[in-house]
């Protein structure tokens, strides 16, 4: 039915009879009062957030009528209204499309009310704030030079879900929200964008672009780049349309207008603790500066260089609880993680792990070689103690909290007992030295780490000699990539349990959940405390988690430094481990 | 199984194998006395001292274990001695080990040597418990590995 036919007398009982129902719909939906004569104030009584009806949709078809003063949604309610500034916009709109306008759900016609006000909707959208830590610089650059950055971006772009994206430096992955920092790309950044930074006079030097393509409709989710992927400050050129982005932090919703050839600096609390987005729509309405009325931003298609520059290590920011490089364990938390994904996990996979490690270490094997006859050495955390047998000469005696791994050293002819690294059950100062490789870092907390090491420290004599293996957080150093990342087989199948353990998982714990990202295997870490998979060679691929904590440089020395009565002999990196050997004073 | 039973025995049987013999005989290692001497439950809340430890045996094994003279007279000065014959006589196999302390010449003392090594390395508890001499806690051992795990609210 088209909105200027006349209605016939059946339509209009049939269309009052519908009305003087729902006026008593309204009322209970959202307590606004129908008025039996006309206002500026419309009610549309079956369509509103939850059927599917926007401010864009309204503005659309009621702005032709006249001047808009008001939309309001309900959020949760299937209702909307609407004002103009004269009565006459208003009846006009109410003949034109009541019963006959087709925008509510399963384009099914509105009907409308006159109401003598509009509910209170308290908005949290505050428009024109920036939040803080953020400068926006208007016409940061010339038209000449904006068209010149256009030319660039006529590229074979990648389709996302929501707009078109291309990467120079490194690849922006959206399955880990991160980037590889180990696989730089060969396409680096256009020298034709360097102009940008010395019209900035700030030291910036961006390695990663990413060109993001917005057509009208398009948007972008919230979120918060990764704090561990890039510095601080994350820096956006808008081209070609102007768009209204959105901040939100807690219930702070700031909107504001990124005009054309806008450059938009992200900083401190702006980039580390609100989240930023684009809202999907073809129009974008805002409220005019005065506060009375709307005006309707046509989008049209924008196109935005973001520069990012890669962080290597981790973040140190102080926004601990949206930081990705920190995760606050807490001790009864510690333990059930702990039992769940390391002890309960090597247990399982006790057999495959033992036939992956034959191969001892050279630098390992060299420490306990320098043990003369009679010496006695503990392998705390042993696993299938690959190092236990090696020196005839000393008593070596393994301990391990898997059964599983223990039995294994028992058919090898080892001695070994079930103990935990927290709690050796030795006597004082009875090894000669002690070992401790790739155990600690199983640890959740830097004091339960430092704990272990003071247990080394305990049952070590004084002049007894320790070595402690961590894995680091960097598996490349000096530009030389650990073995780790060189095993990366090429023709490595990507199953769907790949799939399915890539990014954050969250850890279900009595004592309260936890959530850490899943490590990809054969790369760089991406966090200091990760859950790194292990796979069975079973039919299944059964995967299992293991957590680490892997360690900085430094950090593994720093933690020995505060251990009063031991001397550290050497330090080094080996293979992706940060090694210390250290002697009891 | 009796050494005239290994003499006959091969695995010619699996598919791919020639011969199959001899067997190796592949002795699974138990908890020695030289473990023993070392353990304490001082870990355990209230525990002070938790050494030595009783040890409660119902499977023992003597097995073969190569003698070497210059690592038994090493490792002779770091025993708790008295810790060892006790632990010794406890399971029965005090054999000739002095009480209170090694010889004074027990660096060239072959004989007390022997005897020695065989308290400290050939002796094995493969079955048993080991009980915590303050708090009376029970770590038991099968299949030759002690479980010293304790529970968190031990600790």
């Amino acid at each position: 039915m088209s909105s200027n036919e006349k209605l016939s007398i059946g339509q209009k009982k049939k269309l009052d009879r519908k009305l003087a129902k729902l006026q008593h719909v309204l009322k209970k939906e959202s307590g606004a009062t129908s008025s039996p004569n006309p206002t500026k104030n419309l009610a549309i009584c079956n369509a509103g957030l939850v059927s599917g009806l926007t401010e864009e949709i309204i503005y659309e078809h009621f702005s032709q009528l006249g001047n808009l003063t008001d939309i309001t949604l309900l959020p949760g309610k299937s209702c909307s209204f609407l004002s103009y500034d004269s009565l006459e916009s208003s009846i006009k709109a109410y003949e034109t499309f009541n019963g006959k306008l087709n925008i509510a759900q399963d384009n099914k016609a509105i009907y409308l009310l006159y109401v003598d006000q509009i509910p209170y909707l308290n908005d949290q959208r505050i428009w024109g704030e920036l939040p803080p830590g953020l400068i926006l610089l208007e016409d940061f650059i010339s038209i000449e030079e904006e068209n010149m950055l256009l030319n660039l971006c006529s590229f074979d772009a990648q389709p996302m879900k929501h707009r078109l994206v291309k990467h120079f430096g490194y690849e922006f992955r959206y399955d880990i929200n991160n980037v590889d920092k180990d696989k730089p790309m060969s396409e680096t950044l256009p020298v034709e964008t360097n102009f940008l930074w010395s019209k900035l006079q700030q030291k910036f030097k961006p390695d990663q672009l990413t060109i993001n393509h917005y057509t009208p409709g398009q948007g972008i989710p919230h979120h918060i780049d990764t704090h561990s992927a890039f510095e601080d400050p994350i820096i956006c050129l808008s081209l070609s349309s102007p768009i209204i982005m959105e901040f939100k932090n807690n219930d702070k919703h700031l909107c504001f207008l990124l005009p054309q050839r806008s450059l938009l600096i992200m900083s401190e609390e702006s980039r580390y603790d609100w989240t930023h987005g684009i809202v999907p729509r073809k129009f974008d309405i805002i409220p005019n500066n005065s506060g009375q009325g709307f005006t309707c931003l046509k989008r049209g298609t924008r196109v935005s260089f973001t520069f990012r520059k890669v962080l290597q290590g981790s973040c140190q920011c102080n926004y601990k609880s949206k930081c990705d490089s920190y995760n606050d364990i807490e001790d009864n938390v510690a333990l059930e993680l702990e039992a769940m994904h390391v002890h309960k996990v090597y247990n399982n996979i006790a057999d495959h792990f033992s036939d992956t490690r034959h191969k001892p270490w050279p630098n390992v094997l060299e420490f306990v070689q320098s043990f003369a006859y009679g010496d006695i050495l503990i392998d705390v955390g042993c696993g299938n103690g690959k190092y236990l047998g090696i020196n005839q000469k000393i008593f070596t005696i393994g301990c391990d909290r898997s059964m599983g791994l223990i039995d294994i050293c028992r058919q090898r002819q080892y001695e070994g007992f079930i103990g935990d690294c927290l709690s050796v059950p030795l006597k004082n100062s009875s090894a000669d030295g002690a070992i401790s490789i790739a155990v600690i870092h199983h640890l959740a907390t830097e004091q339960r780490r430092l704990k272990a090491l003071r247990e080394m420290v305990r049952v070590l004599k004084p002049g007894g000699r320790a070595l402690v293996y961590v894995w680091a957080h960097n598996q490349i150093n000096n530009e030389k990539k650990s073995s780790y990342i060189m095993q990366d087989r090429k023709n490595r199948k990507v199953t769907q349990m790949d799939k399915l353990v890539t990014g954050q998982v969250d850890v279900p714990l009595q004592n309260g959940n936890v959530t850490l990202p899943v490590h990809n295997n054969r790369s760089n870490f991406q966090a200091k405390d990760v859950l790194v998979p292990w796979k069975l060679k079973d039919k299944n691929e059964t995967t299992f988690l293991r957590f680490y904590h892997v360690f900085e440089e430094n950090e593994l020395e720093q933690m020995c430094q505060k251990i009063d009565n031991i001397q550290i002999l050497k330090s080094y990196y080996d293979q992706g481990n940060w090694c210390v050997i250290f002697g009891k004073i | 199984m009796k050494l005239l039973t290994h003499n006959m025995l091969t695995s010619k049987c699996i598919r791919g194998v020639n011969v199959g013999y001899p067997l190796v005989i592949n002795i699974i290692r138990n908890m020695k006395l030289f473990t023993h001497n070392m353990l304490t439950t001082k870990c355990k809340k209230g525990v002070l001292v938790g050494y030595p430890l009783n040890i409660k045996a119902s499977d023992i094994r003597i097995s073969s274990v190569d003698f070497n003279p210059d690592f038994i007279s090493k490792i002779i000065p770091k025993i708790d001695w008295p810790v060892l014959y006790s632990a010794a006589e406890s399971i029965g196999h005090s054999e000739n080990l002095p009480k209170e302390a090694p010889p004074e010449d027990y660096e060239t003392n072959e004989d007390f040597l022997k005897i020695a090594h065989k308290a400290l390395l050939e002796v094995e508890v493969v079955h048993g418990e080991l009980v915590c001499p303050e708090s009376g806690r029970k770590f038991p051992i099968n299949n030759g590995i002690p479980n010293m795990l304790l529970n968190e609210d031990e600790i």
